[in-house]
């Protein structure tokens, strides 16, 4: 089973990557789970068609009390795909990672990866490791890869490196381990440059090499992957082709 | 209101379990919390902490500790102790503390186990469950650490499977338990939790059956049934007659392959008694009354945690005091620890203390009512 991690610095373009990835997994016929593990509760939206699930968190608050079946807290998206979303605690109030391994414990409860028998489960996590909450996704039995997501912009590349010194810290703990990068371009002078020299000098990969692009704005203002709106684009290929190195990696 | 408890106990927590299942195997059990919070887990809930001695320590977690996320200080920390003392296993467990930090404790059992080479396991516990949940996993964490494949024992075996004070105390009940099986032709392969070894825990497959006598054996058992094959029957031998079927279940199990439920054929539902406490325990005791005086009676599971398979249509479970006490309404008489007096209304109240509830406040009285010992106090049973 692919397990796999999305980190990165806010507003680089997690989500984004991260439900592209998913939608291009799903189009290549695999069965995929992607939670968003952040209080923004954002990371799906685009594969509801612009209609969010509601957050774990949201539910308990609401609640008080326990959600009895997966159907309460997900919803299934473009290509099949189950979208959760673990939310956070009232803004200001609460803990935003305990959050997470409250979401992931339950999630476990309800024998989620026994009754969707997932090929591919995606953890979009908020922007850095501050805590053991953000820590959660890449523990043992969560994901086993982890891909950042930056581009050349300073501090993008700032947060890109806190996250692999956090990973590198964990290495005796049988954590995930870095796979690689997925450059998100935001067309800054010398990008590629600026993101080869980061990742060469932490001996990283760049996965992907994912082009600015409207037609990504164009199809999320729609409520959708650009994969969904339309899988020939240049920029969904490079998406379909990470998803297709991922599997191929899954099979060796 | 949920989950309240005004004037009756509460059941000794997931953390008290865990030392308790480990006491006797001779590894360390460590528990992530704050100093002087040792003596809740043993002292108070471990009666053989005043005549045996166990590696059972806590981690002296600080504010500062908890805050920073300094798990390398606590590692260091095992990793010296056991250095010293030379465990056979490292069990760390969590108290409310950490579980609210979010500490990963599997891999600090992972990173100490490489760094010292002790086999070293982590058993889930926030403090927030009862004793059955802790002492189930870590139950279920030797066995699956320690036992090995092994050649069926040649004479008829079985393993007794959840043997903690928590449930049984000290009172013999577990010397007659294995009494009663060996007059019955039947051999104790290896016995879980009380008097047993980590050489027991090796060959647990050699059994041909298991014989689950509390809710926190029944994770082993499931696992010895999917790793090895083994199936088991759940029940406490008290009465003559019900130990009878318990045996001869045993014997129908083994030969079968099948787990056997005998609960169902064995006990009057109805509501003439109303038997509180953990489930196997009390249903054990409601098949015993059906069978030896034919009176029916009803289970009201109190800890929230217990197996609830064993559990039939007028039984219940119910953590709330507020329900606990209307249920109790329903039965002329009531079997319960003496901590639930208060809350019982009902003339016929006989005392069977629990050493998971009441502690050792009314130890002394809790009788053996293995086999036909129950008969002797049977008579007080009015209906």
């Amino acid at each position: 089973m692919i397990k796999l991690a999305v980190y990165g610095k806010g507003g680089i373009g997690k989500s984004t990557c991260t439900a592209n990835l998913s939608a291009a997994l799903a189009l290549l016929g695999k069965r995929v789970i992607q939670i968003g593990c952040d209080p923004k509760a954002d990371s799906t939206i685009n594969l509801l068609g612009g209609k969010p699930v509601i957050p774990v968190m949201n539910y308990l608050r609401e609640h008080d009390d326990e959600p009895r079946s997966l159907e309460e807290i997900s919803a299934v998206g473009y290509g099949g795909i189950l979208c959760i979303e673990t939310g956070g605690p009232t803004p200001g109030l609460g803990c935003a990672g305990r959050g997470i391994i409250t979401t992931f414990g339950l999630l476990e409860e309800l024998k989620l990866f026994e009754r969707f028998k997932p090929d591919a489960v995606l953890y979009d996590v908020l922007g850095d490791v501050v805590c053991g909450g953000f820590a959660a996704p890449i523990r043992e039995g969560y994901a086993s890869k982890i891909l950042i997501v930056t581009s050349g912009e300073k501090m993008a590349l700032y947060a890109a490196n806190n996250i692999n010194s956090a990973v590198n810290n964990f290495r005796d703990r049988s954590y995930a381990k870095v796979r690689g990068i997925i450059m998100n371009r935001r067309n800054v002078d010398g990008e590629e440059e600026k993101v080869k020299s980061f990742a060469d000098k932490n001996g990283l990969e760049i996965a992907a090499d994912i082009p600015r692009s409207s037609d990504i704005t164009k199809y999320e203002d729609m409520g959708m992957t650009v994969i969904e709106g339309d899988s020939g684009l240049e920029v969904s290929k490079r998406f379909i082709s990470l998803a297709q190195m991922l599997i191929d990696e899954d099979n060796e | 209101m949920n989950l309240t408890a005004r004037i009756i106990s509460v059941y000794a927590a997931d953390i008290s379990g865990v030392c308790s299942a480990l006491y006797e195997y001779g590894g360390m059990t460590v528990i992530h919390d704050a100093s002087g919070c040792n003596s809740t887990y043993t002292t108070h809930d471990e009666p053989r902490w005043y005549d045996t001695d166990s590696m059972v320590y806590i981690s002296a977690l600080t504010e500062n500790d908890a805050v920073m996320g300094n798990d390398e200080k606590f590692i260091s920390d095992l990793c010296d102790a056991a250095g010293k003392l030379r465990p056979a296993f490292i069990a760390v467990c969590g108290s409310p503390m950490p579980a609210m930090t979010g500490v990963d404790l599997e891999a600090i059992a992972f990173d100490t186990g490489n760094r010292t080479g002790i086999p070293s396991f982590a058993v889930r516990t926030n403090g927030m469950h009862s004793y059955i949940s802790g002492a189930g996993r870590a139950f279920e964490s030797i066995a699956v650490m320690f036992s090995e494949p092994a050649k069926k024992s040649d004479a008829f075996s079985v393993n007794i499977l959840g043997a903690t004070p928590l449930d049984l105390s000290l009172n013999g009940t577990l010397g007659s338990i294995k009494e009663l099986l060996r007059a019955n032709g039947i051999e104790v392969n290896a016995c879980l939790g009380m008097g047993s070894s980590l050489d027991e825990v090796k060959r647990l497959s050699a059994a041909h059956a298991d014989l689950v006598i509390s809710s926190a054996g029944k994770l082993t058992a499931e696992y010895l049934l999917k790793e090895y094959g083994i199936p088991y029957v759940i029940g406490i031998p008290f009465g003559g007659k019900f130990s009878e079927r318990l045996t001869e279940a045993l014997r129908g199990s083994a030969a079968s392959g099948k787990c056997t439920d005998i609960f169902k054929e064995c006990r009057k539902t109805g509501y003439d008694i109303a038997i509180v406490g953990e489930s196997i325990l009390s249903s054990s005791l409601a098949a015993a009354l059906s069978l030896e005086k034919d009176i029916s009676a009803r289970v009201v599971e109190s800890i929230g945690d217990s197996d609830m398979s064993v559990l039939l249509d007028t039984d219940i479970s119910a953590e709330d005091e507020d329900i606990i006490e209307k249920e109790l309404e329903r039965s002329h008489t009531v079997i319960a620890d003496p901590l639930f007096e208060p809350i019982c209304r009902k003339p016929h109240f006989i005392r069977l203390p629990h050493e998971a509830f009441s502690g050792r406040c009314f130890s002394k009285e809790i009788p053996n009512l293995i086999g036909t010992e129950l008969d002797k106090s049977i008579e007080k049973v009015k209906v």
